[in-house]
């Protein structure tokens, strides 16, 4: 592993950097990573606010070709800085975003209506909380509430589906449509009790209440592991959270197991095709679609995998736009103090994707999905629908063809 | 360990890696590029230079020793390659012009010229003769940028500063992106009542369309306008990068971005696959023929410890020219300096020169022998030998 001692200081991370380009006040991830990172001691108290103003897309660490680890380094200063001085309160209800989760769907139409009122508007805007994008409404139907298995016992793959919050609590039909797309593709889906990944608390300065939340996935995980099971994940954030944070940042001990075992759902679905272990037949989508790319699937350095398949649906066109961050960023673009960043950011994101001309935008990131459909105007999918938008059109042409023959 | 199997695959997202996937791309193999990180082409000036020393680039090349990478490649190579990059730029929305058979002048911050062949076409008027009269625009606050040192160098100039509210290129790109800005710099630039024939600009017109707002600001105006390119971050070599991978991951190439080859499969004569270091597990990425275009030492191609030169993915033999202690000149820029001329010799068919492997070909400026710095060919040379390493590599798959 590089550290900062490697860096050349060629600015790559710079020009990469969604928050230097609009917010001046950031000095940019060459100085608040490597530069400030020679400055910093344990002992001493922090006095560098602005290292909060980071947003941790982590575009700065993918473009550094001497693999310094730039946006690791600021989120342990970010740490550092709120380990030393008090959170405001909108980053103690960030934190807990998992937490509200459970209450918000509980209790799913009264939240829906308190959140979008005018008087809880102004409440939020005293507590720090920004309004500009609308807050995602919470699903008294939680993915926890469905069913929480699907496929035969003894499939040849036994995936365990780590969902994340966003599409337990807010967007759960996301989450069964993936559930019942891998059980179609021969796996054996479980979803299990799991609580949120950590990442909203790391991201508010909580590294605590991080480490609470991954030691109790670890757990849960390891032990589906240690049973034949891999892990998938359709949250690119989440995804990261699992692999990277939980072994280098929260040093769970079962993180590099976790790592090893977990993947993207549709590297996972690509793996499925390429192996030969499934005969995918899909049927035609006549659509264009802008495939926005979250900044944490370009963490993962695993390419673009619902890209790869979206090669394979015939008539649909795909135009990969990932040099922009959306600016929303987790809780980061929800707080007063983002919110001219966060809207600048999105304004950028959003005439990428309107310049392609496409009908609807695809990100597999639920937080991009709701920054840029707000910018955008346009629907926001995740690529799971589309795919399964294909299958059932082959499904339905089958069916069709089947009813003429007959005839 | 998930394993991803292409026709080719090719190390190094610089200018001649992705060059070279493009071409191959084209040819309907099915292809994917590896990188580590983003190329040193974002740090440049944008322009392509094809060979400085002389006046026309293609009558140049003719006098290269037959072992320089252009020598190998042919001067219709050459030619060929340049004008392939230009209907690229064309698709991607970033048009260039020249011609390799003449090259051209730009100005620099620091008010002398520059010597190039291709240039954005924001550039196109930057060639300006000691007759004309300058004005050159800067922006409040900007980093690096000092216009009385064009100023000082030109007889009939003058500079106005704009106060664009941010003072960094790349946040005045950023606001160049949007039409409400640039009408109200449009409003001011008109309310100078510029005297001059042409203006000046540093190169931070927009990310999206600096060719549309370059023409909307010369035809408010009525004067010829051009931009200068800047110190790093450099806002040109910046839409250089992007135009180029843009075309390419639309026209269906596979990018894993951000992580290195971790290590090299082979058997016999051949490369079968590298791993990449993925977060968590790794990744298989099989490919039936290799192309290597890491770059030389600044961009970690080549890595060179006390009593060696090393090639950092293959580990394939480096050419190096005589001892250390001959490498040193004390003049930087005129001559060049010995350990330039290092790197990965190659044959006639791109393949590195004693070495085993048949489905491996080399390209850019991790080639021995390219001397950079003395022949001014950075871009150039990364465009020709990357098209005729695909051209080989494309050979040796059908």
């Amino acid at each position: 592993m590089t550290t900062f001692e490697h860096c050349v200081r060629c600015t790559l991370c710079v020009e990469n950097c969604p928050v230097f380009k609009v917010n001046p006040a950031f000095p940019g991830p060459k100085q608040s990573g490597p530069d400030a990172q020679r400055f910093r001691m344990d002992g001493e108290r922090s006095v560098d606010d602005w290292v909060k103003l980071c947003c941790q897309c982590k575009r700065c660490q993918v473009s550094c070709p001497y693999g310094v680890n730039v946006a690791e380094i600021i989120l342990k200063a970010q740490l550092k800085y709120s380990r030393e001085h008090m959170s405001p309160f909108s980053a103690h209800l960030f934190a807990n975003t998992y937490h509200l989760g459970q209450l918000g769907s509980l209790v799913s139409p009264l939240t829906n209506a308190v959140a979008s009122s005018g008087v809880s508007k102004k409440i939020m805007g005293i507590l720090g909380i920004s309004t500009g994008v609308p807050l995602p409404e919470y699903r008294f139907f939680s993915l926890a509430r469905g069913r929480r298995r699907r496929g035969r016992f003894r499939a040849p793959r036994k995936v365990v589906f780590f969902h994340g919050c966003y599409l337990g609590f807010n967007r759960p039909d996301i989450g069964r449509g993936i559930r019942d797309l891998l059980a179609g593709l021969g796996c054996r889906v479980i979803i299990p009790r799991q609580t949120c990944c950590g990442l909203p608390a790391l991201g508010n300065g909580d590294i605590t209440m991080a480490g609470k939340f991954a030691r109790k996935n670890a757990r849960m995980l390891v032990n589906y592991i240690d049973r034949g099971y891999i892990v998938v994940y359709a949250c690119t954030s989440c995804g990261l959270t699992l692999t990277h944070d939980y072994p280098e940042i929260l040093q769970v001990p079962e993180g590099k197991k976790i790592a090893e075992n977990t993947y993207n759902v549709h590297e996972l679905i690509l793996d499925l095709i390429e192996e030969g272990a499934v005969q995918v037949d899909f049927g035609e989508v006549d659509r264009h679609v802008a495939y926005h790319v979250p900044c944490h699937l370009r963490a993962l350095g695993i390419g673009y995998p619902a890209a790869g398949i979206f090669e394979k649906i015939p008539g649909l066109k795909v135009t990969i736009l990932d040099d922009n961050c959306c600016g929303l960023a987790g809780s980061y673009g929800f707080k007063k103090k983002n919110q001219k960043t966060s809207e600048s950011l999105g304004a950028i994101a959003a005439s990428a994707v309107r310049a392609v001309d496409a009908d609807s935008l695809v990100s597999d990131c639920g937080a991009c999905r709701m920054q840029l459909g707000h910018y955008a105007g346009l629907p926001a999918l995740d690529p799971s629908e589309v795919i399964i938008a294909s299958l059932l059109q082959s499904v339905s042409k089958k069916k069709r063809d089947r009813r003429r023959k007959a005839q | 360990m998930s394993t991803h199997e292409y026709d080719a695959v090719v190390v190094g997202g610089g200018v001649s890696g992705i060059i070279a996937c493009l071409k191959l791309n084209s040819r309907g193999f099915k292809t994917a590029l590896i990188s580590r990180g983003d190329p040193a082409c974002c740090l440049s000036t944008g322009c392509i230079d094809v060979f400085s020393r002389t006046d026309s680039p293609l009558d140049g090349i003719r006098g290269l020793p037959p072992e320089h990478p252009y020598s190998l490649v042919g001067r219709k190579g050459v030619a060929d390659a340049l004008s392939y990059f230009l209907t690229v730029m064309d698709e991607a929305g970033l048009p260039y012009e020249g011609s390799p058979r003449k090259n051209r002048r730009i100005l620099t911050p620091i008010g002398n010229q520059k010597t190039t062949c291709l240039v954005p076409k924001t550039m196109a008027d930057a060639d300006v003769p000691g007759s004309e009269h300058l004005q050159v625009i800067s922006f409040k606050g900007l980093k690096d940028f000092y216009p009385s040192y064009i100023t000082s160098r030109f007889r009939n100039s003058a500079f106005s500063v704009y106060d664009a509210g941010v003072a960094t290129t790349l946040g005045i790109a950023a606001l160049f992106d949007r039409a409400a800005f640039v009408d109200s710099f449009i409003d001011w630039l008109k309310r100078l009542e510029i005297p001059h024939d042409r203006v000046a600009i540093p190169a931070v017109l927009g990310m999206n369309d600096p060719a549309g707002v370059l023409e909307k600001v010369s035809r408010a105006i009525g004067k010829k306008v051009f931009e200068i390119p800047t110190l790093p971050p450099s806002i040109p070599g910046l839409r250089l990068f992007r135009a180029l991978k843009r075309v390419l991951q639309n026209r269906g190439a596979h990018l894993y971005w951000g992580k290195g080859v971790a290590s090299v499969e082979s058997q016999g004569k051949r490369i079968e696959a590298v791993t990449l270091a993925t977060t968590g597990r790794s990744a298989r990425v099989q490919g039936r023929a290799f192309i290597l275009a890491t770059g030389s030492f600044v961009s970690g191609g080549l890595f060179a410890s006390r009593d060696c030169v090393r090639e950092t993915v293959f580990g394939l033999p480096v050419f190096v020219p005589g001892e250390r202690k001959d490498w040193f000149n004390t003049d930087f820029f005129s001559d060049g300096h010995a350990i330039e001329r290092s790197g990965i010799r190659v044959d006639r068919t791109f393949r590195p020169e004693d070495c085993r492997f048949e489905n491996l070909f080399v390209c850019g400026s991790i080639l021995a022998g390219c001397e950079i710095m003395r022949n001014q060919c950075g871009h150039g040379l990364a465009v020709a030998t990357g098209t005729a390493a695909a051209g080989r590599c494309a050979e040796e798959l059908s």
